[in-house]
């Protein structure tokens, strides 16, 4: 097995050495979003700023205060806007996905060490791919919004020089395993204990980080269970190694998220259950089709092709992750038949798909009653579901929380069109009346 | 997959509805209330999401518990042998969350208002 994906991938990558490096601290758009290159390790975390405000091109409008969830991007003295602390951003970059001037900026890239990775014949280098990327990165490429790609992911991956395909899916399956399990524990013994009722999911770093900060008397609440890609890094660097024979001191774990906040995960000091850095990279959908237009990789005609299936292949209900309820379906695909001993018939289960904001649902399982659960996405909701759990009126068994309004597919890190923001001298004009209207003189 | 009008992402989206709302002395405000559609194009995302899982094409199974990798990495002499949330899995795929309140205190204590 080993044997065919390792001559599989060597065959199909393309040469890199023509490929131009950008150098730390050059600033680079990468689809319509500026971000520096920029390589943080683990003891930069402190006072790292993932997003930052470029107040040469913010118009002061407000828009991105308006989708904070925080309220951390707030008025200047000048009018423009500003991250106040690290401490009190999330790193979701609602506020960069929502700004009409792309003044919302990233400040961390791993592009050009991935890039430097990938040209070192001694490093192993493998993907961690997130189901949302599959459905957003084709849009950099002109395909049609919501296109899914994910066979083209994994050739283009394959193409860019990565060793091994590994997929987030496969640990999206593993996670509801764990997860799932964790949930009827929980259940079985009653809530009882350091492992009470509800239990909320954990694999979204932007509400873990808010529960941490604002409701930390929850903490027992959350799962324990790592995000599908913090399991992903460990297993490539154990797991992994040992399918492939591979050095794990050699192997390099490239994040491949829909997310900023990601970034922010990945350099989380605990993650370093494999004896070294769980994740060694995080870039998002974003940079990805950065390095595929810089590779000059045709993306629209390739094939479809699989991962390498031992830490990649996947089932639909780890798709599911990459929207808002996914999560919390795959779990009820696999509760139902734990509890009941049945089989799910039909495993779309509609109801949880539907509903904005909160979506509160009772699931009949045969053999224990109703399973009450709630789905929520965007965090000044899930901060109402909080407060009903700090009161102690909460009946409710399993809570989903995305912070992006939607989920994953929604997420910071993923494409946005900004043509028309470019090619507008119309819009330049108008910006510029605005400004007069919006900005403040400073004195 | 819907074409046409709605083929659009988020920003162009939010320029179209800013610029076609009228002289924008407010430009940008006017986008606030275009959040409702912007939210639709998401959907689209979304549908495909629901489309894949859906497709046996795409998935030929839905369900994680028989995901032939991973009842190969739980297995009796797997790498997991124990099974979901036995000792090795706590190692390497559970974790701890830490107190972060004290930041948050601290910008207060600062003068800084936040909206939580
Ligand atoms: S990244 Fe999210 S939390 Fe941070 S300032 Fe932007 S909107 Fe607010
Ligand atoms: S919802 Fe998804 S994209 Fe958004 S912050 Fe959470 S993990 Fe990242």
């Amino acid at each position: 097995m080993s044997e065919a994906i390792k001559k599989k991938s060597a065959i199909q990558s393309m040469d890199l050495s023509g490929v131009q490096v950008d150098a730390s601290g050059a600033v680079r758009k990468m689809e319509g979003v500026k971000n520096t290159i920029f390589a943080p390790g683990v003891n930069d975390l402190g006072n790292l700023y993932f997003l930052e405000v470029d107040h040469t091109l913010c118009q002061g409008c407000g828009e991105c205060a308006h989708h904070c969830p925080t309220g951390a991007i707030q008025e200047t003295e000048d009018g423009t806007r500003s991250i106040v602390d690290p401490a009190a951003c999330m790193n979701c970059g609602q506020c960069l996905t929502h700004c009409p001037y792309g003044a919302v900026t990233e400040r961390v890239s791993y592009v050009s060490e991935v890039f430097e990775k990938l040209k070192d014949p001694d490093t192993v280098v493998v993907t961690m791919t997130a189901p949302a990327v599959r459905y957003a990165l084709g849009e950099c490429f002109g395909m049609p919004m919501g296109t899914y790609v994910g066979g083209k992911v994994h050739s283009v991956l394959r193409r860019l020089g990565f060793d091994y395909i590994w997929d987030n899916e496969w640990t999206a399956d593993v996670t509801i395993m764990e997860e799932g399990t964790e949930l009827l524990e929980r259940v079985t013994q009653g809530g009882k204990g350091d492992k009470p009722l509800p239990q909320f999911t954990s694999c979204c770093p932007g509400w873990i980080k808010f529960c941490e900060s604002f409701y930390p008397d929850l903490i027992p609440h959350l799962s324990t269970c790592r995000s599908p890609v913090a399991m992903l890094g460990p297993l490539a660097k154990t797991y992994g190694a040992e399918q492939t024979g591979k050095d794990p001191k050699k192997i390099y774990t490239v994040s491949i998220m829909p997310c900023i906040a990601k970034k922010y995960e990945g350099l989380r000091p605990e993650m370093n259950a494999s004896g070294q850095r769980d994740i060694d990279a995080t870039i998002n959908t974003r940079e990805l089709a950065y390095m595929i237009k810089k590779a000059g990789i045709p993306f629209t005609s390739l094939p479809d092709e699989e991962p390498d299936p031992i830490l990649g292949m996947s089932t639909g209900a780890a798709t599911l992750f990459g929207t808002s309820g996914g999560v919390m379906e795959a779990a009820l695909r696999f509760a139902y038949e734990a509890i009941s001993g049945k089989t799910l018939v039909d495993p779309s289960i509609k109801a949880v798909r539907t509903g904005k904001g909160i979506n509160k649902v009772e699931v009949e399982v045969p053999g224990f009653g109703p399973v009450r659960i709630a789905v929520v996405s965007g965090l000044q909701n899930a901060a109402k579901l909080c407060e009903e759990v700090r009161a102690g009126t909460s009946n409710l068994h399993f809570i989903e929380v995305m912070t992006c309004p939607g989920g994953c597919v929604n997420g910071g890190g993923q494409p946005m069109d900004d043509s028309i923001l470019e090619a507008s001298l119309f819009k330049k004009m108008m910006a510029r009346v605005n400004k007069r209207f919006t900005l403040r003189k400073v004195a | 997959m819907k074409k046409g009008r709605w083929d659009l992402s988020r920003r162009s989206f939010i320029k179209v509805a800013g610029l076609s709302c009228g002289y924008a002395l407010v430009g940008a405000r006017m986008a606030r209330e275009s959040v409702a559609a912007v939210l639709d194009l998401v959907g689209l995302r979304q549908q495909s999401v629901y489309g894949a899982d859906a497709n046996p094409k795409i998935y030929a199974l839905r369900k994680s518990q028989e995901n032939p990798m991973v009842k190969k990495l739980y297995a009796k002499d797997g790498f997991l042998a124990e099974g979901p949330c036995g000792h090795h899995s706590h190692t390497l795929l559970h974790t701890h969350y830490k107190d972060k309140s004290m930041f948050i205190k601290a910008l207060k204590k600062k003068g800084i208002e936040l909206a939580m």
